[in-house]
């Protein structure tokens, strides 16, 4: 079979549309759209006493204006709790135009629609809002002393407690050999696609029809949103998403302001409109991630087993909580990591601040997990003069375990159990990779340099592939070619390639017979979203069992046609034929202008299927009872549970002790995610994610003052690495396929990420001899840490009497 | 939609009232009025040009009173329709002595329909209470300049002999209203010196922040057809 195309590194077939600019994107569409602009708060906590619009009303070109008074029906509700919890006691979410109230800087007060952006920006700035400023709550800190409230009807800010335990952990800690308790935090980062959101919105009165582009993550559930609120019947609400410039997770939240005004406008002004997010409205207006305190007690014995673990952290969710405690949830379960602990205790408190929302950001939680458990066991390892590689190996679960049950629920309230995996094999791979046990040799030889060298290592399970379902469509046209549709979004990650992959090799057709379409609910309108790593494990056996659905009814049809035993029948470069015998064989098209009787012939090949073509059993109706027309078929998977992935990454750093400067030398990373589609999308996906988790560990924060203004909110303050800041990244493969799906595959869009933060926070610890409790750390934070006299030291330092080049 | 707003004039209750009661005075100092026709009793309608912001256009609109209690309130009843929209306004005004001259106050209460309903509150109110402003703004300088603004010396004679001769012209009101219609312009201002009787004094209250309302909606209703 020369169309087994599954597992082979394909090139992406829509880079050649989007590197030549050919893509379409949101501001692409609609150059003929009322261009709308927003006035947002200048306040992090403040009530509004008044709105002026006259200095507006000499701008040439203003269209509308809108506030919170012309919102009715339920758009003058708050926005949905898209994902409601019965441990999310507080929930809050904001207007869609802020109703008296403004709990963030870059909340939405004033929608205005001119015929031009500029012109709208321009009316924008005239519209005076008179503000009575409120005190500001800034940072978990401030918000767990609650000496200030964002909310007034929530004294404590606290809106959640999630708490999930596996047994008695105060006993288990009291009878452990040794124990250990310390806090540490991680800070605010954000996902910053190239493309910021955006939403076009067009209103055909005639059949009172909306058509809207969303740069968005989830089309269907964006058009459920719109209808709901806008009181539309969902049949005349359609929802595409175009070409999408980046995600990461800011655009799984829904329905952003902005996904519900602009519709609303369009309706109301009878005329397309169009909202195009700009960097500075990204950074103050959509959503952030990461910023956790940790506070962990761990129990273990003398060979570093660990007993119990006890954690305790306080998560910063923003100013509302429009996506529930999924990230809290993920964090709680996800902290587990490949280890088996006896015991195991977790209480997130999700707590309210003056800032922009906190919602899934590539890892999703995932990364704060791994770097309390960790660091956790570098800790341990440090406290018993252990090798940290050694220490973990020691608390792997090993492969005769699985499935393993942590005994946890999961982000889609189904249980922790981890279908498959070797972690003893990533381990042993990663050690060999990154050349952990010659490390001594490499701080030597970087000493000899005048540089500290230190390697970190960390490692992480992902549960991917979270249901409920995803759908798709596979229909085989008379001209040969192929249309596969599934309801979930793209965002880059190349699914129009992997997609196709599998549907020629499942059908037995040529890759360029294959058009792949998603995120289109005219197309497909059931599906859930791009989102937890899902797609290939979601969408990708949902097309295969769609493509087997039409394999099947091919060879049916042929075997007719053949006369033979469709046992016999197999299908190649979109050849249906009787195995082993030449000549005796149908196109795949002619099975498809078959599948379908017709009456009229509208070409040549249509005459084929005509009913004076042949001889006919007069016995039987054209199209037999319980069968179709066409040659198609549409399918769903909706999985058990989730499916676990998991990896292992090691990091070497080199520190300049002149300049304290941090740079990564070497990267290794051993991943596991079942069996690969693409291995070169995989890895990419992989060198993607290194690069934002060394953004996470070195660069990216969000700079916020106390008064709750984001002092970088441009991308001249705001760091992210460039290429000359991303490490070479060494890959090794292990594959545990996953006896969940069909294709037995695991997701693979967020792992690159995890890692990063823990694995350089261990290097740096390494290198410095210092105990590193703050991510992300910056040169200067490093030069102030290594001449604080009572920063704490690491055991493994003073044995070793680490030269750290500090002048005495 | 309510829109409800005031304004100072210096001049007496009975002052203003004859001011803003001029339908020639009114012709003049209406943002925007090209014509005002009085089409029966306590009828008339108007046409205006209006222009801010996207709300642009001329309109037809007709208006009638009740409720006049000279010099102190009257209600007035706005209607003006056309493509793609409509409105209906019913305005009471009230006149109120104050050591300045006189405080005048409207409240207007308007159905607006159409896409003119879409553009939102705030701007509509907005752009309607500036154009009440402009409109008040003029009758003061009427009031206090003594000579209308930009009329014939005819007209001027008229609105002074208005004020003078208001019991005569109360007198005279049956006579007036068998009268042919009556159109008042910018453009021909000597119209009004023929007018005097309450029927055509009655007009003034087009004058009222509620036909600039209705101005406003109506010429934006219009103007959203470009």
């Amino acid at each position: 079979m020369t169309t087994k195309l599954f597992g082979e590194p394909v090139r992406r077939r829509e880079d050649a549309r989007l590197i030549i600019g050919k893509g379409r994107y949101l501001d692409d569409i609609g150059a003929g759209a009322l261009a709308a602009a927003f006035v947002r708060s200048p306040h992090a906590h403040a009530r509004i006493t008044d709105v002026d619009v006259e200095a507006a009303l000499d701008v040439e070109g203003l269209v509308a204006i809108y506030t919170y008074e012309d919102l009715t029906g339920p758009m003058a509700e708050p926005l949905p709790v898209l994902i409601p919890h019965p441990q999310l006691h507080a929930p809050r979410t904001g207007y869609a135009l802020a109703n008296g109230m403004v709990n963030h800087v870059g909340e939405p007060v004033v929608m205005v629609v001119a015929t031009d952006r500029y012109l709208a920006e321009d009316a924008a700035e005239r519209i005076v809002v008179t503000y009575e400023e409120l005190p500001v709550v800034v940072g978990v800190d401030a918000a767990r002393e609650a000496r200030a409230v964002v909310h007034e009807d929530i004294p404590d800010n606290v809106a959640a407690r999630h708490h999930q335990e596996t047994g008695d952990v105060e006993p288990t800690l009291a009878a452990s050999p040794h124990t250990l308790s310390f806090t540490q935090y991680i800070e605010r980062s954000a996902c910053m696609p190239l493309e910021g959101k955006g939403v076009h919105a067009r209103w055909d009165p005639d059949d009172a029809s909306l058509r809207v582009h969303s740069s968005t993550q989830a089309s269907t559930s964006v058009r459920a949103a719109i209808a709901a609120k806008l009181e539309l019947s969902l049949d005349r609400v359609e929802v595409v998403a175009p070409d999408v410039g980046g995600g990461f997770g800011v655009k799984i939240v829904h329905p952003w302001p902005e996904e519900l005004l602009v519709p609303m406008a369009a309706i109301r002004l009878g005329h397309e409109v169009k909202w195009a997010e700009d960097r500075r409205e990204h950074f103050i207006s959509s959503a952030h991630e990461r910023q956790q305190r940790q506070e962990i007690t761990v129990g273990y014995d003398d060979d570093g087993r660990i007993t119990a673990l006890d954690v305790h952290v306080w998560h910063d969710n923003g100013a509302y909580t429009p996506y529930g405690i999924i990230v809290p949830i993920v964090t709680a379960t996800q902290l587990v990591g490949p280890y088996a602990l006896p015991v195991y205790r977790v209480v997130v408190e999700s707590v309210y601040t003056n800032t922009v929302i906190v919602t899934p950001y590539r890892g999703a939680g995932r990364p704060q997990g791994c770097y309390a458990m960790e660091r956790t066991m570098d800790r341990v390892a440090d406290a018993l003069g252990l090798d940290r590689a050694e220490v973990r190996r020691r608390n792997l679960i090993t492969p005769d375990q699985f499935p393993y049950d942590h005994h946890l629920t999961f982000q889609d309230g189904r249980p922790v159990i981890y279908d498959s995996g070797d972690y003893p094999g990533l381990l042993d791979k990663l050690v060999a990779l990154v050349g952990w046990d010659e490390a001594a040799a490499l701080r030597a030889d970087a000493q000899a340099r005048g540089k500290l060298l230190g390697v970190g290592m960390a490692l992480y399970v992902e549960g991917t592939g979270p249901g409920p379902y995803e759908g798709g469509h596979v229909q085989v046209l008379g001209s040969g070619k192929v249309l596969v549709s599934t309801g979930l979004t793209s965002q880059g990650q190349g699914h129009e390639t992997v997609f196709a992959q599998i549907v020629a090799s499942e059908l037995g057709v040529s890759m360029d017979d294959v058009e792949v379409h998603t995120g289109d609910t005219r197309r497909f309108g059931y599906a859930v979203g791009t989102f937890a790593s899902r797609a290939a494990v979601m969408s990708g056996n949902a097309v295969a069992l769609a493509a087997r659905g039409v394999r099947e009814k091919a060879i049916r049809i042929a075997a007719e046609v053949l006369e033979a035993n469709p046992e016999d029948l197999e299908i190649d470069e979109g050849l249906v034929q009787v195995k082993g015998t030449p000549g005796a064989s149908i196109p795949l098209r002619t099975v498809a202008v078959l599948s379908n009787p017709l009456r009229y012939a509208f070409d040549e090949a249509a005459k084929q299927a005509t009913q004076f073509a042949g001889p006919g059993d007069d016995s039987k109706p054209p199209v037999a009872p319980g069968d179709a027309p066409g040659l198609e078929h549409r399918d769903y998977y909706s999985p058990i549970r989730s499916t676990f992935a998991s990896g292992a990454h090691a990091a070497v750093v080199e520190i300049d002790p002149q300049t304290w400067e941090i740079d990564v030398v070497r990267y290794a990373v051993v991943h596991d995610c079942g069996n690969v589609v693409n291995p070169m999308i995989v890895e990419g996906q992989v060198h993607g994610g290194v690069a934002q988790g060394v953004g996470g560990a070195l660069y990216e924060r969000m700079a916020y003052d106390a008064d709750g203004q984001l002092q970088n909110a441009s991308f001249m303050d705001f760091l992210m690495p460039y290429a000359s800041e991303v490490p070479d990244v060494v890959i090794d493969h292990q594959e545990t396929p996953s006896p969940l799906n069909p294709l037995g595959i695991k997701g693979a869009g967020e792992a690159g990420v995890i890692p990063g933060t823990a694995a350089i926070a261990s290097a740096i610890e390494d290198a410095t001899g210092r105990r590193i409790a703050s991510m992300p750390i910056s040169p200067t934070e490093l030069y102030d840490l290594m001449r604080d006299e009572t920063a704490e030291r690491t055991a493994a330092s003073q044995q070793t009497s680490l030269q750290t080049g500090v002048p005495a | 939609m309510n829109l409800d707003g005031s304004a100072v004039l210096h001049g007496s209750p009975e002052q203003v009232w004859t001011v803003i009661t001029d339908p020639a005075v009114l012709a003049r100092t209406i943002p925007g009025c090209e014509t005002l026709q009085r089409t029966g009793e306590d009828e008339y309608r108007m046409d205006v040009a209006v222009g801010v912001g996207a709300i642009r256009g001329t309109y037809a609109g007709e208006v009638k009173l009740t409720d006049q209690q000279r010099p102190t309130s009257y209600v007035m009843h706005a209607t003006g329709a056309g493509a793609p929209g409509n409105v209906r306004a019913k305005v009471t005004i009230n006149l109120e002595p104050t050591d300045e001259g006189t405080t005048l106050t409207y409240s207007a209460d308007a159905v607006v329909g159409g896409p003119v309903a879409g553009v939102g509150q705030r701007m509509m109110t907005g752009v309607a209470k500036r154009m009440a402003g402009q409109f008040f703004a003029a009758v003061d300088k009427e009031l206090t300049s003594g000579a209308p603004v930009e009329a014939a010396p005819a007209a001027a004679r008229a609105s002074s002999a208005a004020v003078s001769a208001t019991d005569a012209a109360a007198a005279s009101a049956p006579a007036a209203a068998a009268a042919e219609p009556q159109v008042f312009t910018r453009r021909a201002p000597a119209a009004a010196a023929t007018t005097s009787d309450v029927q055509t004094l009655a007009v003034g209250a087009l004058g009222g922040a509620g036909l600039t309302l209705l101005g406003v909606l109506v010429g934006w209703l219009l103007g959203r057809r470009r």
